[in-house]
């Protein structure tokens, strides 16, 4: 088997894959990519709805737009892509390679792919959390699908999943979808949320719920899935404090469950490779250079968390590429302090900062809150302070600090561990 | 699919509380509107562009959104080809367009920015993803093999 050698090797020919890639050979290196699927653009292109691109291009796209915007690119700078190619393992470079790492995958087209390389990119995005993961009661009847799942047959595979459609979850790709489904013809019978508060946008509440007069059901749980061979219909009841109150219980029928119950970054490949993750996140522990714990591979977009918008993802990406090629070119590494979530805050990323150059903290809050404060500290010391207008879980905090925001920290002895960056909503 | 108002009576102001949809910061915004001078006013806040603005004008007058949907292709490797408005059409025509495409087919290739239909309440149908005929895809056909 021929060992292919690159510079860097991007796992994942997405929007962060993309972005990273050119990147890498906008600084001279030699990267490749590998995709699984046989086309570049990872799930932008089911994405056919617009909102992508108001940052990075100042304009209001679709997802296959977007994505346009870097594979053409990416194709056009040469970069090679191995199509239909799954990669399968990260390792360590045994000794025929000229790189660090070895990474193998498996082709359709040409088999056993392996190459040799100095730095990986993780960019492999996220999937979708599924019944197994919110433990929903009742039967296994056909016609429950993720709603990503749903969206990809219906804007891909041109199929459409049912006819009268309950979606648990109001995260914003079960919103998007359930506009979706009532343009092909479905109804869109409920939106259930066992929150009280939705998980999605509040510009997809407006324009996917409200536009269609699709009922939001806050605070309330799918108690049960009714149905022996197709669903037949759902349970829902009200939350009452930490139980559910079962006298209020209601029967919707339907012949189709959607759920849109969250994402978790797509780490296998990763965590076999010797990466450790981070709880909050569910992705990798990176520093400021968004490395991970294994020195070489690197990890940016959904992998590493799970955004709201893909123009964060490609801001994301280029930064992660534009440290990878510093890292190529062996330039020395800052001092980094460690960095962790406080109060409110349920995860951060990146996991370290160099106080000497531009972080972009990216974290999610615990707490739904208005005119809230963005707290960092330095050793239990308060060093900024940012107003935050609104704050919820749903959606993601950036939070740039200029070079000097955080002080560098003070000499100590050799054995002395440096002070902890916290940052914390209040 | 309905407007959740009707329209305001002389001389009532008329105050709505929306998100505004022109980006996904979503800005909580105050819509208010009253008839005055024989027209209508509008006056807006919470909005934080002039976008924001002119969203909430039109959607206390006449909203209107943009259409993305798929138009069925005769391919079997791509089966749907994704098309948008290039500017957005009244809200209520938003489920007639839809079917409408949906009735429709295309043949493949298609070209993103190729226009599809050419005027529906003053907006062009255009397709968004530029998608080949059908033939086995080459792999590795996004770029050249690296070297050895």
């Amino acid at each position: 088997m021929k060992t292919r050698n690159v510079d860097a090797l991007v796992v994942g020919g997405g929007s962060a894959g993309l972005a990273a890639a050119l990147r890498l050979r906008e600084g001279g290196a030699s990267v490749a990519i590998m995709e699984r699927e046989p086309y570049l653009g990872g799930i932008l292109l089911q994405c056919i709805h617009t909102g992508f691109g108001l940052h990075e291009f100042g304009e209001d796209l679709t997802g296959p737009e977007y994505a346009r915007r870097f594979v053409a690119p990416v194709q056009e700078a040469g970069i090679p892509a191995y199509l239909d190619a799954t990669v399968t393992e990260i390792g360590r470079e045994p000794h025929d390679g000229r790189g660090t790492h070895s990474v193998t995958a498996l082709s359709t087209t040409q088999g056993v792919v392996r190459f040799s390389t100095r730095a990986v990119i993780l960019a492999m995005g996220c999937r979708e959390r599924n019944r197994g993961n919110v433990a929903i009661a009742g039967t296994r009847p056909a016609g429950v699908f993720t709603a990503g799942l749903a969206q990809r047959l219906v804007n891909v595979e041109g199929c459409v999943p049912g006819r009268s459609v309950v979606i648990i979850g109001s995260g914003d790709i079960g919103l998007i979808m359930a506009r979706r489904l009532t343009l092909v013809g479905c109804r869109v019978l409920a939106v259930v949320e066992i929150q009280a508060y939705p998980s999605g946008n509040a510009r997809n509440i407006a324009q996917c719920l409200n536009d269609f007069s699709i009922p939001l059901y806050l605070g309330h749980v799918v108690t049960r899935i009714e149905g022996r061979d197709r669903v037949e219909a759902v349970r829902v009841a009200p939350r009452d404090g930490t139980g559910i109150a079962a006298d209020k219980e209601f029967r919707i029928p339907c012949d189709t469950v959607l759920l849109s119950v969250g994402l978790i970054p797509e780490n296998e490949l990763s965590r076999a490779a010797g990466v450790s993750l981070n709880e909050g996140t569910g992705g990798p522990w990176v520093d400021a250079d968004y490395m991970t714990g294994v020195p070489g591979i690197f990890a940016c977009g959904n992998v590493l968390h799970v955004h709201d918008l893909v123009d964060f993802v490609t801001e994301e990406a280029r930064q992660c590429a534009a440290q990878a090629a510093r890292y190529l070119a062996g330039e020395p590494r800052e001092e980094m302090l460690p960095v962790s979530a406080g109060a409110n805050v349920r995860s951060i990323v990146p996991n370290a900062c160099a106080p000497g150059r531009r972080t972009v903290f990216m974290l999610r809050s615990l707490v739904v809150k208005n005119d809230a404060r963005l707290i960092v500290s330095v050793g239990g010391q308060e060093v900024r302070t940012k107003r935050l207008p609104h704050v919820q879980p749903s959606e993601m905090i950036r939070a740039p600090l200029e070079p000097g925001e955080i002080p560098a920290a003070p000499a100590r002895g050799g054995r002395e561990a440096p002070p902890t960056v916290e940052v914390s909503i209040r | 699919m309905t407007a959740e108002t009707g329209s305001p009576r002389p001389g009532a102001a008329m105050e709505r509380e929306l998100v505004c949809i022109a980006c996904p910061l979503g800005c909580r915004m105050t819509v208010s509107s009253r008839i005055r001078d024989g027209g209508v006013e509008v006056t807006v806040s919470g909005n934080r562009c002039a976008r924001g603005e002119a969203y909430g004008k039109e959607e206390m007058l006449a909203p209107r959104r943009i259409l993305t949907a798929v138009v069925p292709t005769d391919s079997a490797l791509f089966p749907c080809a994704p098309v948008r408005t290039d500017r957005p059409i009244r809200r209520e025509l938003l489920g007639e367009l839809a079917s409408e495409l949906y009735r429709r087919r295309v043949s493949l290739p298609v070209e993103e920015g190729q226009v599809f239909m050419e005027d529906y309440d003053g907006a062009r149908v255009v397709f968004t993803r530029t998608l080949p005929p059908d033939e086995i895809p080459a792999v590795g056909e996004a770029g050249a093999e690296p070297e050895g």
